[in-house]
């Protein structure tokens, strides 16, 4: 269809000229994410209510259009990006809705909602939202829940998924549904509101959430260990966890994390140690204060070379410092950042880390390590140049060896970025023809068109990883 | 129809031992635990590993014959009556459990395990697998991960969707597939094992499972508190949850339930009250003590007449167990027993209850309320006798009001039990016909044969029937 006639039809379903966005430099805008590739789309509106989008997806449905939701765009996966061209569906503009019901403790949100405001919200309240990814002040609600997010306190709170019971969704052919409802216990039909949260805008637009909330642990503690040795911070980890104790976040980095926060704005940290665990506790302050102590039993049993414990909360936020330092850190090395997220079972970190070192000598690249070590949620970003296109080559192959790593260890491609377009070839390799079957078939039951953000998820016939300019 | 050469056939993979289709075998599986409903099924197989299974859901495929899987019957919505005939599968040779894995924290277990020796085993080893689902000493972790079964302790830990990590699957065409693993953390592709957990068997076969563990709480403190005042204990249960403490257990009876069970038990409970609480917390002893003489200070001040902490561990043993014989010790009393799980939101539990004393009077019923009140899952029970068709058809009407007032309420059909059959023409009073249509496209993108578990969940006809059957 031609691109006037779709503005034209667009202006009877968005009554405000003003979310009907077309000019180049807009289109432009919507051309990216967080992750790799550059796509420009032939409109971008901004919904703003369910019908909208349903009239949008009928619409889109009727002349085979492809449609990409998107918040705001923080995506490491591809996820929102237009590969296909046709309409970008803007949901951050819709964020009106954040409704906190302490009674049922439940928060209700529109899509565009900011993740972090959610959390503050319901913190006026005595109560919690736990998930927290890192881009929890700038991602939209949205978004996490098509990507299913996770971030630190995933270890003891879990992650998106565990705090969704309820949504309403668009589906690709314009049906407005509502699956779960405000019930913790629910088993009316199939479990609609799981598949569709992590399903990265495949299956249906999600248009509002009904997500649980949590009382606000009564105290946290915070405390760093220095390893000499990667092996011994891996068992540090597996016995700690042994021990009856699941800390709120616990977190690692590699030597060559460190030096990087430490060239960029030194702490004081020592950068001879191969290690650095940081592992924070909540819930009652007694209660902790033994866990604390036993924590760092454990470290001395397995031959740690030095433990903090932070004192005051000034102290902690001082200690947790060194970590959020790391991603901004280490992109001064390089300008460009390949951040990945293949995760393993816990027990398995170790040998990750062993096979991560390999890989990153075999093809002479900067790849540090850092990330949720408590569930095996390892972060391996190699730090590299676009302009280089020999370097990048490297990349590409370091990529398929980590994936292929993490896959051998009884892991999987993604923990918490998701699929998107850049791991897409690889899928097959983790799930088998047959896996990735019964995924496809889900997918062409409810979208037969393929028109809501195809050529995410499922690899096209061929498709390889690309970050070069070939 | 089975012929004598698909019999031949399926005797060749699992043995002549392994293949019964006598009167008497097809009698025993021709009902579960639901009431008034039984059909024979044709033959009733008993597989030894996954290819077998494999292997016989082919031929079933191949001769579109129905598959009802079956782990011990327990079921309470007809989800294992083989209503279109067909095979029964037993697991009764697939009841191992396969490995307990300490630094992962998981267990693995064919689909056959009692659901009580997976929380003894990790028990044994200091670990803890939370759903305990009042029929868990006969129940199968197989029966209770395709019914998504809750439990008492559902409000603090949650349902078995939240405890498992992967699965092993028999697809409808006889593909074997892995969905997850032992991993925390998992986005790539579909979340396929939370869609089969809770699907009723109409998805696939459930052949292995790999269980999430947590610590096992230090300690656990009883109370119970006694009321003359059935909205009383209601706004206890809300006043409790407002200043953010989460009980591991929440329970409430009313007054003809405690005469039912103390009858049973004899253990000296308070027949006189008109409603109880049993409420039970878990963790640090800090936490424990600081919880439960809050909640006791709650109790008083919503009236309650009676206060008292379980002095031993015996006593509160006894406690709880006294609640776990609800169904069995209502059971006595009459021939039939009719039991519910309409769930709603945990604020409306007191008018819930309400609305159920008016239906039960309106109807002239003897209706005992007992359930989870923490999670606002509620289970209506009533004494009856199949053989009287007058009550029955009273029992019923009673049963579609107080769907429809848990629906306006903002809740759902069914909590814990499932679908089935008994709930299958009232799933569209919660679901709408889009959100039917999108869970059939599922089923039939997946079972294209219609063979797995036919005739659950999604209702033939729109003939309301909740416990009239033949």
């Amino acid at each position: 269809m031609d691109r006037e006639r779709l503005i034209d039809l667009m202006g009877e379903i968005i009554p405000d000229e003003k979310r009907i966005l077309t000019d180049q430099a807009d289109l432009y805008s919507y051309s990216y994410d967080a992750s790799f590739g550059f796509f420009v789309p032939d409109i971008v509106v901004q919904p703003k209510a369910t019908e909208e989008v349903a009239k949008v997806m009928k619409l889109a449905n009727q002349f085979e259009i492809p449609v990409y939701p998107r918040g705001q765009g923080t995506s490491l996966s591809g996820g929102p990006l237009p590969v296909k061209g046709g309409i970008v569906l803007d949901l951050s503009r819709w964020d009106q809705n954040l409704e906190i019901d302490s009674e049922d403790m439940v928060a209700i949100v529109s899509p565009g909602v900011i993740t972090g405001n959610i959390n503050a919200k319901a913190m006026e309240k005595g109560l919690i939202y736990p998930p927290d990814p890192s881009s929890s002040n700038i991602a939209t609600i949205g978004g996490n829940l098509a990507e299913n997010a996770g971030g630190p306190r995933g270890l003891k709170y879990g992650v998106t998924k565990d705090y969704v019971i309820g949504l309403e969704v668009v589906t690709p052919e314009g049906e407005i549904i509502r699956t779960g409802g405000r019930t913790v216990k629910n088993v009316t039909g199939y479990d609609l509101t799981k598949l569709i949260v992590g399903s990265e805008g495949t299956l249906g637009v999600i248009t509002e959430a009904i997500l649980r909330l949590y009382p606000k642990p009564a105290s946290t503690q915070t405390l760093m260990a220095l390893f000499d040795d990667l092996v011994d911070s891996g068992r540090a980890i597996s016995k700690v966890l042994n021990s009856g104790i699941l800390p709120a976040k616990m977190e690692i980095m590699d030597q060559a994390s460190i030096q990087a926060v430490e060239a960029y704005r030194p702490l004081g940290l020592p950068t001879d140690v191969e290690a650095l665990i940081l592992i924070e506790l909540d819930g009652h302050p007694m209660a902790i204060a033994d866990e604390m102590l036993k924590v760092q039993e454990v470290c001395k049993e397995v031959g740690v070379r030095e433990v903090k414990v932070a004192a005051t909360s000034e102290e902690a936020e001082k200690l947790w410092r060194a970590r959020k330092l790391v991603s901004p850190a280490i992109v001064r090395v390089k300008p460009t950042k390949i951040s990945e997220d293949a995760t393993v079972p816990r027990s398995k970190i170790p040998a990750m880390f062993q096979r991560l070192k390999e890989i990153k000598d075999k093809y002479n690249l900067d790849l540090v390590v850092f990330g949720h070590a408590g569930d095996g949620n390892l972060h391996p970003n190699i730090i590299a140049d676009k302009r280089n296109q020999e370097e990048m080559k490297r990349v590409e192959m370091a990529v398929e060896e980590i994936f292929t790593a993490a896959i051998e260890l009884g892991g999987t491609l993604s923990g918490e970025h998701g699929i998107g377009t850049m791991k897409a070839p690889f899928m097959e390799m983790e799930l088998g023809e047959v896996g990735l079957d019964m995924m496809k078939r889900i997918k062409q039951s409810w979208d037969p068109k393929n028109i809501l953000n195809p050529g995410k998820i499922f690899p096209e016939i061929g498709q390889r990883l690309v970050l070069t300019d070939e | 129809m089975i012929t004598e050469e698909i019999k031949k056939r399926m005797i060749a993979i699992i043995g002549p031992e392994n293949y019964d289709d006598s009167k008497v075998g097809r009698l025993c599986y021709s009902y579960d635990a639901t009431p008034d409903l039984q059909a024979l099924p044709d033959a009733v197989v008993s597989p030894r590993n996954t290819e077998e299974v494999s292997e016989l859901v082919k031929i079933c495929n191949e001769h579109k014959i129905p598959i009802v899987p079956r782990g011990t019957g327990t079921n309470l919505c007809g989800g294992t009556c083989p209503t279109e005939g067909g095979i029964v599968f037993l697991f009764k040779h697939m009841n191992q459990i396969l490995e307990l894995d300490l630094d992962n924290l998981t267990m693995t277990v064919q689909p056959g395990v009692i659901t009580l020796d997976v929380i003894k085993k990790a028990e044994a080893n200091g670990l803890f697998y939370p759903p305990d689902p009042g029929s868990m000493k006969s129940s199968t972790i197989g029966g209770n991960i395709s019914e998504n079964s809750g439990g008492l302790r559902g409000l603090k830990y949650g349902v078995t969707r939240d405890y498992v990590m992967g699965l092993e699957i028999v697809m409808a065409n006889g593909d074997i597939i892995r969905t997850g693993g032992k991993l925390a953390k998992d986005v790539a592709g579909y979340d396929l094992t939370r869609l089969y957990v809770g699907a009723e068997g109409t998805l696939g076969i459930i052949t292995e499972a790999i269980l999430k563990l947590v610590p096992i709480p230090e300690t656990k403190k009883t109370i119970l508190a006694l009321y003359e005042d059935l909205e009383a204990a209601a706004r206890t249960v809300s006043k409790i949850i407002a200043n953010k403490i989460i009980p591991a257990t929440l329970e409430f009876l009313d007054q003809p339930t405690i005469a039912a069970v103390e009858d049973y038990v004899k253990i000296g409970l308070p027949t006189e009250a008109k409603a109880v609480l049993l409420i039970e917390q878990d963790g640090s002893p800090e936490q424990v003590e600081k919880d439960m003489a809050k909640i006791a200070d709650i109790c008083k001040s919503e009236q309650a007449v009676s206060v008292q902490m379980a002095k031993t561990v015996e006593e509160a043993e006894a406690l709880t167990t006294a609640r776990r014989t609800a169904l069995s010790a209502i059971a006595r009393i009459k021939p039939t027993t009719i039991l519910e799980d309409a769930t709603v939101p945990r604020s409306e539990i007191a008018r819930m209850v309400k609305a159920i004393n008016e239906i039960a009077e309106k109807y002239n019923l003897p209706i005992c309320t007992f359930g989870h009140s923490g999670d606002g899952n509620l289970h209506p029970t009533v004494p009856t006798d199949a053989r009287n068709k007058e009550e029955m058809e009273r029992v019923e009407q009673a049963f579609e009001e107080i769907f429809i007032k848990a629906i306006e309420l903002g809740g759902t059909i069914t909590g814990e039990h499932g679908v089935g059959v008994v709930k299958a023409p009232y799933l569209e009073l919660k679901l709408g016909a889009a959100g039917i249509e999108a869970m059939k496209a599922i089923k039939n993108g997946l079972d294209p044969n219609n063979i797995m578990n036919p005739g659950k969940v999604f209702a033939k006809d729109s003939r309301k029937r909740v416990v009239v059957g033949q």
